[in-house]
């Protein structure tokens, strides 16, 4: 067991909730260290895989990670839907979360330098994105023109306010953002996240687009930029599902011949359109 | 080869169960029926009997078990977690080919992918097998489609097959070969792979009509499976049939998906339980939220039996995820079991 | 051996299973093969019943409550404080509710404890009186108050006929069973407003409007008396009063009927056809929720008594019971009405039988079951309830008046918060204990795991109860009580726990004539006739809905599902069939009304949308789901979404009571 002591495969490892934040409605960002420091030092991710979360006494679920491979503080971002993650949007600073992984593929960062890149993100969407946008940012001048097209129902939606600010502080940084509907005090785009993507001048050539979000946006975003001229091999999406062991053996997260924990949950548009199933 | 007299066979029994819990077919006093199960007494053990209503299966892979055990204490932030383990040595004496080619294709699934089941290599370590030719077929049964009978070709600590009155035994570890050693069992002499091939020969001419018949169509229903050019009405068809209950997933030797649960205890610990699932359950891959990738009861059959006969998950198992054993047919309430959904798309193909 | 051979306790199928025990504990459950009925299959809660097996949410101990608080207390203090108050009681302040889920043994003790120790006739189950109903009518039609055959010739039948409910859902391994009977050759004909899975795998389904099934059998029978179809050397030689029947015929009119229940002529005569030259003819119907009305039942009973095959051999009516132990609940007497084998109190002989064999006066006044008792009874001071299974507890506040409420029960449930006494059980797999099946099989489930030490088997609290006040009780094991059941119920004379224990099940009457029990009720065996059941009234509920119509144009009924029937709170102590259930109500989280495309397109309603469902006395906000399910002008809700219940459905139980075939007549409106 030590031998192999990352990822981390059965037992799960604990950790302390250090802070909590309210993101949005229903969505909290939990900020957590190891209690073991050999594990603290050793657990290493890359940007779009996910980890399994012990709520203790009340079960686990998957969570794909939202920080960075490189210097960034280690969290989840979590919305309230079912028995388990209503039990961890209870917890306090100090309690004990236990985590099993990290797991899945990830998104290409050494492949894609050099070329542009464009993020499309719904809601929050932007959660498993994030990982790959700060770490990109990190090493910005690997890169072409970097791009972030970003939607949500309502201002009061849209995640991560905080590392925005930052974000858009960053040079040569593209950064859009709509809403659905016009509200007093929003000086920005107004409609839905295809609509705004269909707008922009946005790269073709050497260029590679990670789009995340509900199924209806995913959709029609890929539309437009299919429209744009990308390439449906170098359009990169991550799919959830529902999953009980992160290590390919439960096959709750199977679609056709692939398992999303093991094979995923990365996956080029071209790959998901062979899946046959829904997103 | 050796010779394993029948008077012998208690002998191996003893010594077997002098370092392991002995399991194996026995019948039910009042139904008659045979099952694999754990043996009180060396002479419930029946090498004749059919081939048992339930694969061994749950022995490696319970229909519930705990996995761990933690007790989290809110107050003072404590967290113990342990791992259960309660395992002891098992013998799994008289398993038909077919059940063991099940077992192995276990092996692969949860010991040779990109990771390494934990729990399941607890259980597998400390196993001692005995696989059992079968020297006639029975009525259910269709190993010869499926490669996986009527004699096992390897997996086995030991082979027995009954020739004549007496069991020829080939060995197939160093731990088998020890306890032949030790029994101090008669060489057979080379001509004995002949005669074991004689009887296996016997076996394989009088399977059903249904069994043979079937041997073609199990490779085309394969390559259909495979390249998904299944009319959908066809799965709606079988669908139609579907009562829900999984049992399919359960009898399966080599089915294997599972489900996980915090259960919390009375005295405040949490077990982390592992329960069989099945994938023809709506719930099966319903996501927190309000997203069901997966909805209608005809595509979660259709998975099923892609798992089952297609080649990509054939890859898995290095052979195909049906073993032959005829179980889903049995127990399955909608009459959809293996052979008849091959029958379905045999139907589909020719336009019966 | 780990795996242990029982029979499974959820519905009243009674399939046969293996428990894998290990070190006390259940740890699986496998189906036993060589089962006669269920021959090695299970269904999907029958699969998942050591997770209920299993939960931690058990009774363990007994309390009291005192000053509002539950005090956890020894057995012995339970019940000794159980006594005291008791013994202040007469038979009018007390009412039993009993569970259709406990052995015959639990349940034989608990009426006698009722009518013998209590003087009380107040004694009931909670619902299902369709079975009920369904037992008066065979018992004055054929002097046989349950299923006329069995399953064990179904493969031979050349007509199977399912009327109401979904017995895919509800029985499956019946309806697998039906299914398989389809496949060797059968024509299988559905009776049901609602396109069923039973439905989907029959060749015939006719889809009457709802309330009119009554008269689609009349209808059929009329046609066969018609086409002269009818055997009347068999009537004149075997039932008493056909000729009352013919008349009755004869006035029907064909055409009023064709149109009220919205059936084709010619699908009516295909059927009717195809019933009168089978050769093994067999019709269903389920007795819980889904029950049928008494004058549904009456008629089919009639169509089939016409069609001669009742009595020769030729097939039979089996009803269907939704609950483990339901038909061994009556049997053992579980009703205001009938004593232990369908004896009946209004009876002087019968009570006085009764007070022989139990050396005691008995009550002689009728009671009233506890539903009714909680509704009417001023005098009503103390409850007596087994194992409620249901989340939903009726008449909650007038419960509350009550100034004793003793519960018995091995899971936690809501009824405990309203007792005063609780005292624990044992789960099925703990006990001893015989379940009657549907088909009148009555199998003998051993002990297989021990409960705690503070948990005792119901029979022997009872025991303990009725000693405390002084009454002479003294039951050494469920097999004694099975001893004293076989001298007082003739059905059951010749079953014994050593002839149960080497069989897989024996169908009652188990007697001198038939030791080895009986498969189809047939003339010989009964000596007396057989009558047509006659019912007064003629008016069918649609012509009464024509008067409704305009202000509620709907026609709401209600149905189960596979993973909870009722709002069995059994199932929720389990996982898979739990998850289930969630993941069926996770697009419809406060519940659903399925409407067809016709009528949502016509309302302009979409999938999901919230309408408010309003009756004559309740309304209630649910999504609509559109569903190729049901027909236009009809509503359809589920029976098990937690929420409706209380909020909507038991606003008007009087009418649900009625079952299945009544409807409410409701209308719809969007919300915002």
């Amino acid at each position: 067991m030590e031998s192999s002591l990352i990822p981390i495969v059965t037992v799960p490892e604990v950790a302390t909730v250090v802070e909590i934040r309210e993101e949005i409605d229903e969505v909290k960002t939990f900020y957590f260290n190891f209690d073991r420091q050999e594990i603290e030092q050793a657990f290493k991710i890359k940007s779009g895989q996910f980890i399994m979360c012990t709520v203790f006494g009340a079960g686990e679920f998957a969570v794909s990670l939202p920080f960075s491979p490189e210097n960034d503080r280690k969290h989840i971002s979590v919305r309230r839907v079912g028995k388990v993650t209503a039990a961890l949007h209870e917890l306090q600073p100090g309690d004990k979360i236990g985590i099993r992984g990290p797991f899945g593929n990830g998104f290409p960062f050494e492949e894609i330098k050099g070329k542009n890149v464009i993020y499309v993100a719904g809601g929050i969407g932007l959660i498993p994105l994030r990982s790959s946008i700060v770490h990109v940012l990190q090493h910005r001048p690997e890169f072409g023109r970097v791009i972030l097209v970003y939607g949500a129902r309502s201002s009061r939606d849209l995640m991560y306010k905080e590392s925005i600010r930052v974000w858009q502080a960053t040079e040569n940084f593209e950064t859009y953002f709509t809403i659905d509907r016009p509200e007093p005090g929003w000086n920005g785009e107004v409609g839905f996240v295809n609509q705004l993507v269909a707008k922009i001048n946005l790269p073709a050539e050497n260029t590679v687009a990670f789009v995340c979000g509900p199924p209806v946006m995913f959709n029609s975003v890929i539309k437009e930029l299919k429209l744009k001229g990308i390439k449906e091999e170098h359009i990169y999406s991550t799919l959830e599902r529902h999953m009980k062991c992160g290590i390919g053996k439960c096959q709750h997260c199977a679609i056709g011949r692939t398992l999303v924990c093991v094979d995923g949950p990365v996956y080029t548009y071209k790959q998901i359109k062979t899946l046959g199933e829904q997103i | 080869m050796y010779w394993l007299e029948q008077s012998q066979v208690e002998m191996l029994l003893s010594k077997l169960a002098e370092n392991y819990e002995l399991f194996g077919p026995r019948r039910d006093e009042v139904s008659g029926e045979v099952i694999f199960d754990r043996l009180e007494d060396l002479h419930q053990l029946d090498l004749s009997a059919p081939i048992p209503y339930n694969p061994p299966k749950y022995i490696l892979f319970p229909h519930y078990e705990e996995i761990l055990k933690y007790r989290y204490n809110r107050k003072t932030k404590e967290v113990a977690i342990e791992r259960i383990n309660h395992l002891k040595p098992k013998a799994l004496v008289g398993l038909r080919a077919c059940d063991l080619n099940g077992l192995m294709c276990l092996d692969r699934f949860f010991l040779g992918q990109e990771f390494v089941d934990e729990i399941y290599l607890e259980h597998r370590k400390k196993l001692f097998l005995v696989s059992n030719t079968c020297v006639r077929p029975f009525p259910q049964c269709f190993c010869v489609c499926t490669d996986s009978g009527p004699a096992a070709r390897e997996g086995f600590d030991l082979d027995l097959t009954l020739a004549g009155e007496r069991y020829l035994v080939e060995v197939g570890s160093k731990k088998g070969q020890k306890m032949v050693e030790e029994l101090g069992l008669k060489e057979a002499g080379p001509e004995a792979a002949g005669w074991k091939k004689k009887v296996v020969d016997e076996s394989v001419s009088s399977f059903d009509a249904f069994a043979v018949e079937n041997k073609a169509w199990i490779s085309r229903a394969t390559n259909r499976l495979t390249t998904g050019f299944i009319k959908p009405e066809v799965w709606e068809f079988i669908g139609n049939q579907c009562f829900e209950c999984g049992a399919c997933s359960f009898v399966c030797p080599t089915c294997s998906c599972f489900n996980v649960e915090d259960v919390n205890r009375l005295d405040g610990t949490t077990d982390r339980v592992r329960t069989w699932d099945s994938c023809s359950f709506e719930g099966y891959t319903k996501m927190a939220g309000d997203h069901n990738p997966r909805k209608p009861v005809e595509d979660r059959r259709n998975k099923r039996f892609f798992c089952k006969l297609s080649y990509s998950q054939s890859k898995k198992y290095l052979r195909p995820g049906c073993v032959g054993c005829g179980r889903c047919a049995r127990v399955c309430p909608g009459d959809i079991g293996l052979p008849n959904v091959v029958t379905y798309i045999r139907r589909e193909i020719t336009g019966e | 051996m780990p795996y242990y051979r029982g029979v499974c306790n959820f519905c009243g199928t009674g399939c046969g299973h293996l428990l894998q025990v290990e070190e006390g504990r259940v740890r699986g459950v496998y189906p036993l093969p060589g089962h006669p009925l269920s021959q090695g299959r299970l269904c999907v809660r029958g699969w998942h019943i050591h997770e209920l097996l299993q939960t931690e949410e058990r009774i363990t101990g007994a309390f009291i409550r005192e000053n509002g608080q539950l005090r956890q207390v020894a057995l012995n203090e339970a019940l000794a404080y159980a006594a005291k108050k008791l013994q202040k009681l007469s038979g009018e302040e007390i009412a039993f509710l009993a569970s259709p889920r406990a052995s015959n043994e639990d349940n034989y003790l608990f009426g006698k404890f009722a009518r013998a120790v209590m003087k009380s006739n107040n004694l009931s189950l909670a619902s299902d009186a369709g079975q009920e109903e369904s037992a008066r009518v065979l018992l004055e039609g054929c002097g046989w108050p349950a299923a006329t055959d069995s399953l064990s010739r179904l493969k031979q039948a050349d007509f199977i006929l399912v009327a109401g409910g979904d017995l895919t859902r509800q029985n499956p391994i019946v309806a697998s069973e039906i299914h398989r009977a389809r496949r060797a050759g059968a024509f299988v004909a559905t009776i049901s407003p609602r396109k069923t899975q039973m439905a989907r795998l029959s060749r015939l389904h006719l889809r009457p409007a709802p309330g009119t099934m009554a008269l689609v059998f009349e209808a059929l029978a009329r046609i066969i008396y018609e086409e002269k179809k009818v055997d009347l050397e068999y009537l004149n030689k075997s039932t008493e009063n056909y000729q009352d029947y013919l008349n009755y015929l004869e006035k029907i009119n064909l055409e009023e009927i064709l149109d009220l229940t919205g059936i084709a002529r010619e699908a009516l005569t295909e059927l009717a056809g195809r019933l009168s030259s089978a050769k093994l003819a067999y019709v269903f119907y389920p007795t819980g929720v889904q029950s049928l009305d008494r004058r549904t039942m009456a008629a089919l009973f009639n169509l089939m008594l016409i069609t001669g095959k009742l009595g020769q051999g030729e097939g039979g009516i089996i009803p269907v019971a939704g609950l483990s132990n339901l038909l061994g609940s009556y049997d053992m007497g579980l009703s205001p009405d009938f004593l232990p084998g369908y004896l009946r109190v209004a009876d002087e002989n019968s009570c006085q039988k009764f007070e022989e064999l139990w050396q005691t006066k008995i009550n002689r006044t009728p009671g009233k079951s506890v539903s009714a008792n909680l509704a009417e009874n001023k005098s009503l001071r103390a409850l007596m309830v087994v194992d409620h299974d249901e989340e939903i507890i009726r008449n909650v506040s007038r419960i509350k008046e009550l100034e004793l409420v003793i519960y018995f029960g091995a899971y936690q449930n809501a009824f405990a918060r309203l007792a005063n006494v609780i005292i624990p059980r044992p789960s099925y797999a703990e006990a001893d204990g015989t379940y009657t099946n549907f088909e009148r099989r009555v199998q003998l489930n051993r002990q297989k795991v021990k409960p705690l030490a503070e948990v005792q088997p119901l029979w022997k609290t009872l025991s303990w109860l009725a000693q405390a006040l002084g009454h002479n009780w003294h039951y050494e094991s469920a097999e004694q009580v099975m001893a004293e059941i076989s001298r007082v119920v003739p059905q059951y004379s010749g079953l014994t726990y050593e002839k149960l224990d080497s069989s897989l099940g024996i169908k009652w009457p188990v007697d001198e004539r038939h030791p080895e029990g009986t498969d189809c009720l047939l003339l010989k065996q009964n000596n007396a006739k057989f009558r047509f059941v006659l019912e007064e009234k003629s008016l069918s509920q649609s012509a009464l809905f024509a008067e409704k119509s305009t202000n509620f144009p709907f026609k709401l009924t209600v149905g189960r599902s596979n993973y909870f029937w009722h709002q069995n709170s059994v199932m929720k102590r389990t996982f898979i069939p739990k998850r289930e259930y969630n993941a069926l109500l996770l697009l419809y989280p406060k519940g659903f009304v399925e409407i067809s495309a016709e009528d949502a397109s016509r309302l302009n309603l979409r999938e999901k949308q919230l309408v408010r469902l309003i009756s004559e006395s309740a309304e209630i906000t649910l999504a609509a789901r559109i569903s190729p399910d049901v027909l236009p002008g009809q509503l359809y809700i589920p029976y098990f979404v937690e929420e409706m219940i209380p909020e909507f459905l038991l606003r008007q139980v009087a009418e649900l009571e009625k079952n299945e075939e009544y409807f409410l007549p409701v209308k719809l409106e969007k919300v915002g």
